[in-house]
């Protein structure tokens, strides 16, 4: 049975690991594949900074490092911020899938534009190194923020009524100022939107965990991974030096 | 049990569908997934000039008119060049997937560049076309021809020892000279030579009919289906003009 590591970008409980994994209930999945979700050790508190999205690279690196060593057949990475993905795929063969690009191709297969709708502005560099990485700027109608704080743990629950309406006002937006075909969810923290901001909205919403479980396990059957010219092999990888940066956090 | 209509752009006979529906075994699909091939009623008979790609646009858009109402769950389209995906789209609501531009995409998702491994040289036009048309300039590192006409009904078959290793050779001058990170197949004809040259080349190889078979899987497991937005309906729905159309050209062969 195929089985797919799904690496969560913060270290994190049980409860909380739980509300990571509820994204698998919106998607409807092949048979036998079974999703390990892992928190990482190493992390920055969040994702606004350049130090942040160092952090977020080693982290990730160092959480799924020896995912095909230990059997498994794809990496999902639960950030749309794609930290870590090209370092990964540097070093597995397996398909390592990140849900920034992903759901922006997707996208892209859907409509001609779209937005990434996020919850506050200091994620906007997450989007705009895959936007240009990709050279598909001129395909993104606009990234609007609901200037609400997020929380990486808790996610949405409770707040609800609070934030719901305002995404769809932003992603109304969108729509209909910026003239977005597709709505792009600019975080899978934001995935118990979804549902909400899809019945509502005139235009597709892409929720972009759920899309790289789905898209991992179509990487698997087809037997397609990434290239290794785009994402070289090291010549000297340093497994061992990776392997004690995780347990020098995890010891302390 | 989601049913997906498969049409074939040429009005092809049962043996002539078999060929085009083995492109199945590529790829696993899910236990429920039904695939049901229809040839078009109507095409072009060449593939190369801008008189061919409508005739096609029609004969596909006719074939699939009725998807949605016959109870399919998706729609794909069985040829790269996306003919009637368009106009599909602007009348159905069911997803609606051709391989050319997704597969592009797809490809783009595995490297940073991926060429497309072209045919014939009369084809060459099309898909420089279509790849200023997506914006794909910057992603596309080339558009390579192996020079070896085109059999829409048997394909590569009986072929395959002199036209394999021509397609090799040429994926390779894509991955050496140009750059290539990714090599897309130009055509779901080609479906035949995918396990040969997967095997051979140093980067992924993408085979655009089983990826729009599971493609169309992905965007149903979703609830996902293209934007009204950008695929309008029209206000006046001309079914039975383009039936009619489509039924007297079929019967002037």
């Amino acid at each position: 049975m195929p089985k797919v590591l799904v690496i969560v970008p913060f270290p994190m409980d049980a409860g909380n690991l739980e509300k990571r994994r509820a994204q698998l209930k919106a998607v409807r999945l092949g048979p036998d594949i079974d999703f390990e979700f892992r928190p990482v050790a190493i992390a920055p508190a969040n994702y606004v900074s350049q130090q942040d999205a160092l952090l977020a690279d080693i982290g990730i690196l160092e959480a799924g490092l020896s995912a095909q060593a230990d059997g498994f057949d794809a990496v999902c990475i639960d950030t749309v911020s794609d930290s870590g993905m090209s370092a990964l795929r540097s070093v597995l063969d397996i398909p390592v899938i990140g849900p920034g690009r992903h759901a922006m191709l997707t996208a892209l297969m859907l409509g001609e534009k779209f937005s990434i709708v996020c919850m506050w502005d200091r994620w906007r560099p997450l989007y705009t190194k895959t936007l240009a990485e990709l050279g598909l700027e001129g395909k993104c109608a606009s990234i609007r923020a609901a200037d609400l704080q997020p929380n990486n743990q808790e996610l949405l629950g409770g707040r609800e009524d609070e934030v719901f309406p305002v995404l769809l006002d932003v992603a109304t937006r969108c729509v209909e100022e910026d003239r977005a075909d597709v709505i792009v969810l600019g975080s899978t923290t934001m995935h118990e939107a979804h549902e909400y901001l899809a019945q509502r909205l005139p235009v597709p919403v892409i929720n972009p965990g759920p899309l790289s479980y789905r898209l991992a396990d179509a990487a698997i059957r087809l037997r397609l991974s990434h290239s290794k010219t785009t994402y070289p092999t090291p010549l000297t990888p340093r497994a061992a030096a990776i392997a004690a940066m995780g347990a020098a956090v995890r010891g302390r | 049990m989601p049913r997906i209509l498969v049409i074939n752009p040429f009005p092809l006979d049962a043996a002539g569908v078999a060929r085009r529906a083995a492109q199945s075994g590529h790829v696993a699909l899910d236990p429920g997934t039904e695939l049901v091939y229809r040839p078009v009623k109507f095409s072009a008979v060449s593939f190369m000039s801008p008189h061919d790609w409508l005739m096609m646009d029609l004969g596909v858009y006719e074939a699939g008119l009725t998807a949605e109402q016959e109870g399919f769950d998706a729609v794909v389209i069985d040829t790269m060049s996306d003919s009637g995906m368009a106009a599909l789209r602007s009348v159905l609501s069911i997803p609606v997937i051709g391989p050319g531009k997704a597969s592009m995409l797809y490809a783009q998702t595995l490297g940073a560049r991926f060429s497309v491994l072209a045919q014939w040289k009369p084809a060459l036009p099309r898909y420089r076309k279509v790849i200023r048309d997506y914006g794909f300039e910057r992603q596309c590192a080339s558009v390579r021809s192996f020079d070896v006409e085109p059999d829409f009904v048997n394909l590569t078959e009986g072929k395959e020892d002199k036209t394999f290793p021509t397609m090799l050779a040429v994926a390779m001058r894509c991955v050496e000279e140009d750059g290539a990170d990714v090599i897309c197949l130009g055509s779901t004809t080609m479906h035949q030579a995918a396990d040969y040259l997967a095997e051979r080349l140093p980067v992924p190889l993408v085979n655009p009919g089983p990826l729009s078979y599971k493609l169309a899987e992905t965007m149903l497991a979703l609830g996902l289906s293209h934007s009204r937005k950008a695929y309008p309906a029209p206000l006046v729905r001309k079914d039975e003009l383009v039936q009619g159309i489509v039924g007297a050209a079929a019967a002037s062969n």
